[in-house]
């Protein structure tokens, strides 16, 4: 058996009286793309801004390359440069420009040189189609353009997992395809992925895995085949028809 | 740490740099008086007729005091130095040891004896009250001649306790300085105040408008010996007390009349001039460079003042929203200079400025025998206000800066220190810039109440100027016309400054989508 890049054990967050996330458990391989899927408010973002931190988990255990994240003299700022993130609402730096944005984190956190730090970021943005507009503001770009900054300010990190929050559901529609066709390019490089998404057409299409989440619980997991096209929980097959025919 | 060892730092360097000390040279005798209660004194514009500079200005001053306080000087083979101070201040700066006497036409009360000590009587007075020649009460004979009359005296005076001796009279609440009472007594404010002769004299030789009324020893006011006595005061046991008596005893009563008629007679008749636009004109072009002086010096309190005040803020602001500590000792000394923190801010914001100047102008001096200068004072009195207001907006200012801009950071590794130098003070100092123009306005105006401290800023200015040439009104208008320009300009060039930092041009996802296909193509 290969050795998980993630692992996560019996993962529990109360916040207040509320139980979010009742007891997840569940690995992640290198190269894996896994997707969680699943109605609002089933836990799905609090788990994947638990795996970077974001939200300090109430009990149970998650381990990054055999180690365990959790411990207290575990160094969380280094950690979470491996870890890259891409937020629903892009949370680009408003007070710099495209080409700062994807900048400042590898000048800053991974102490790299100006120099080799613009190279790398002229390079993702040149991915991202988005290299004639490194002199731009956040505030003149579109919604498409503002997450595929966002996807090229985490890819320059060199991560060794992306984690993407519901990156297209504060998209125009007619953006949503751009920002989706950057991800399946970024999935051929072999990078490890973890992604919440309500595009399910496109979750079926990209992932080696689906965690499908209900009440705070991984209620069923398995091969994209599996589950879109042989779900054995009742409560999947409720949810899957709300969205395929 | 490091964050708290920078802010204790700079606070240090703050508190060393602002209270640089002045030492009073021995050879010097400095002598406190208000330099506007002719003829005992009053401030000129040269040194004719045996004048005598005023600390820290280029103006000087004359009077009875000063001819007295000039024969003192010589006696102890010392250099006079005349200190402008306020009524309400001479004591205070006496027992703080910012004066070495005041000679300013004090009575040897009873009362201030208990703080003070004085010399033998320099003059003797008599009682009167000036009135509006075309008032009612220009024909009075006796104090009880005021029935309903509007009648006032100088704060902090014993002139004030005599207004009970004349009967149905309507007592007014005491006034600051002679020269806001004759302004009262002109604008029929109120019918009258109380003084002393050689006060009133000069009144009424200056302002036409203005008439002395003496009584009779039967219909006047009944006094009390040390009351009528004006002497000069000194700290208790002082031993210069002797050589002032003995100085003293030489001038006899005669000389003293010829002096007072000498000193009364001498003041600067202000230059008529006919209708109110021609009298501003004049005044401006005589005292031109003095208003030109003290909107500068309220300009650079203001300004220097809102910039320490808002990096004050910042270091707070920073301070206060500064992850908790996970080392146990390290965050019990953050809960207690937090407490410390939120003590200053809620002090100075509940409490007036005017206030706080008087208690660390003269508190510093008094308790911690620490001498601040005027403007060093002034300074920072405005910064740790100014930064009191400014804790709270910067604080507001940074929770303003979006959540998901700290997460972002966070995500890609950046420590808090990073995040805050990086993305989040640069939006959070977008976000209080016009708050801090709005307190620069503000200080602009606030620093007026300084003068109690005799801060020569703008009103200060204006009031020196108004003293000499009795038009209030007319000067006052040209120094709230001054405050006017100079809040409407900064207000302006705020406005433009905050447009430049937003000239990004926001244009929609829609339009985007256009240019983004034309580039395609």
């Amino acid at each position: 058996m290969t050795n998980p890049i993630l692992e996560i054990r019996n993962l529990k967050k109360n916040q207040g009286d509320v139980n979010i996330l009742k007891d997840i458990s569940f690995s992640v391989n290198k190269g894996e793309i896994v997707t969680i899927i699943g109605s609002s408010g089933s836990g799905k973002s609090t788990l994947l801004r638990s795996i970077n931190l974001l939200e300090r988990p109430t009990s149970g255990e998650i381990y990054f390359k055999g180690q365990n994240i959790l411990d207290k003299k575990f160094n969380v700022n280094k950690y979470r440069t491996k870890l890259g993130m891409v937020f629903q609402s892009f949370n680009l730096f408003d007070n710099m420009n495209v080409l700062e944005n994807v900048v400042v984190a590898q000048t800053t956190a991974l102490k790299r040189s100006m120099e080799e730090a613009r190279k790398i970021a002229k390079l993702n943005l040149e991915k991202v189609g988005l290299i004639q507009h490194i002199d731009k503001k956040p505030k003149q770009l579109s919604g498409g353009q503002k997450q595929r900054v966002a996807i090229a300010r985490a890819v320059s990190m060199n991560p060794d997992v992306l984690l993407f929050d519901e990156p297209t559901s504060a998209l125009d529609p007619e953006m949503v395809g751009d920002v989706l066709k950057t991800m399946n390019d970024l999935a051929k490089t072999g990078l490890t992925m973890i992604i919440v998404t309500h595009e399910m057409q496109f979750a079926k299409d990209i992932s080696d895995r689906v965690l499908f989440m209900d009440k705070g619980l991984i209620a069923e997991s398995g091969s994209s085949e599996d589950i879109f096209k042989r779900p054995k929980e009742k409560r999947t097959k409720e949810f899957l028809s709300n969205f395929l025919k | 740490m490091k964050k708290l060892i920078i802010f204790i730092l700079s606070l240090t360097i703050f508190f060393s740099i602002t209270s640089i000390l002045t030492f009073a040279k021995s050879d010097v005798y400095k002598v406190g008086m208000e330099a506007g209660y002719p003829p005992f004194n009053w401030t000129q514009k040269t040194k004719k007729n045996g004048a005598v500079l005023i600390e820290g200005s280029d103006q000087y001053a004359n009077g009875y005091d000063v001819q007295i306080a000039k024969k003192v000087a010589k006696e102890m083979n010392k250099k006079l130095v005349v200190v402008k101070i306020k009524w309400d201040g001479l004591i205070p700066a006496l027992t703080s040891g910012k004066i070495d006497a005041i000679v300013a036409g004090m009575s040897p009360t009873k009362e201030r004896r208990d703080t003070i000590d004085f010399s033998n009587s320099y003059y003797t007075s008599q009682i009167v009250i000036v009135v509006n020649k075309n008032g009612k009460f220009a024909n009075a004979k006796s104090i009880q001649d005021f029935k309903n009359a509007k009648i006032t005296a100088q704060q902090g005076t014993f002139h004030y306790n005599l207004i009970s001796q004349m009967n149905g009279v309507k007592k007014q609440p005491a006034m600051g300085d002679f020269s806001g009472m004759r302004v009262a007594t002109q604008s029929n404010t109120i019918d009258g105040y109380i003084g002393e002769r050689p006060e009133g004299l000069t009144a009424q030789v200056n302002d036409p408008k203005l008439k002395m009324i003496t009584f009779s020893k039967t219909n006047g006011f009944k006094t009390k010996a040390d009351e009528v006595m004006t002497s000069i005061g000194v700290l208790k046991g002082n031993q210069d007390l002797s050589i002032i008596n003995d100085v003293l005893s030489k001038i006899s009563d005669k000389k003293r009349v010829q002096l007072m008629d000498k000193m009364t007679s001498l003041q600067n008749h202000p230059e008529k001039a006919d209708g109110f636009w021609q009298q501003v004109a004049m005044i401006i072009k005589a005292n031109g460079t003095y208003f030109v002086a003290g909107a500068g010096v309220t300009l650079f309190i203001s300004i220097i003042g809102t910039i320490i005040g808002t990096i004050i803020g910042l270091l707070i602001g920073v301070f206060k929203t500064a992850p908790k500590s996970s080392n146990k000792y390290l965050s019990i000394i953050n809960a207690i200079f937090n407490a410390i923190l939120n003590i200053y801010v809620e002090i100075f914001r509940g409490t007036p400025m005017i206030v706080q100047a008087m208690i660390i102008y003269y508190g510093s001096a008094q308790f911690l025998g620490i001498s601040i200068d005027k403007l060093w004072a002034a300074l920072f009195i405005v910064s740790i206000n100014t930064g009191a207001y400014m804790t709270e907006i910067v604080r507001g200012g940074i929770f303003a800066v979006d959540k998901g801009q700290f997460e972002a950071a966070a995500a890609l590794g950046m420590n808090h220190n990073q995040a805050m130098m990086k993305v989040i003070l640069p939006q959070t100092i977008r976000n209080i810039l016009p708050a801090a123009g709005n307190e620069f306005v503000i200080n602009i105006k606030d620093t007026s109440v300084l003068n109690v401290i005799s801060v020569s800023e703008l009103f200060f200015a204006g009031n020196t100027i108004a003293q000499q040439n009795y038009q209030y009104f007319q000067t006052f208008t040209i120094i709230s016309v001054i405050y006017f320009v100079l809040t409407f300009t900064v207000t302006r060039i705020l406005r433009f400054v905050e447009k430049k930092l937003d000239t990004v041009k926001v244009t929609t996802g829609a339009n985007q989508m256009q240019v983004k296909l034309e580039v395609e193509k």
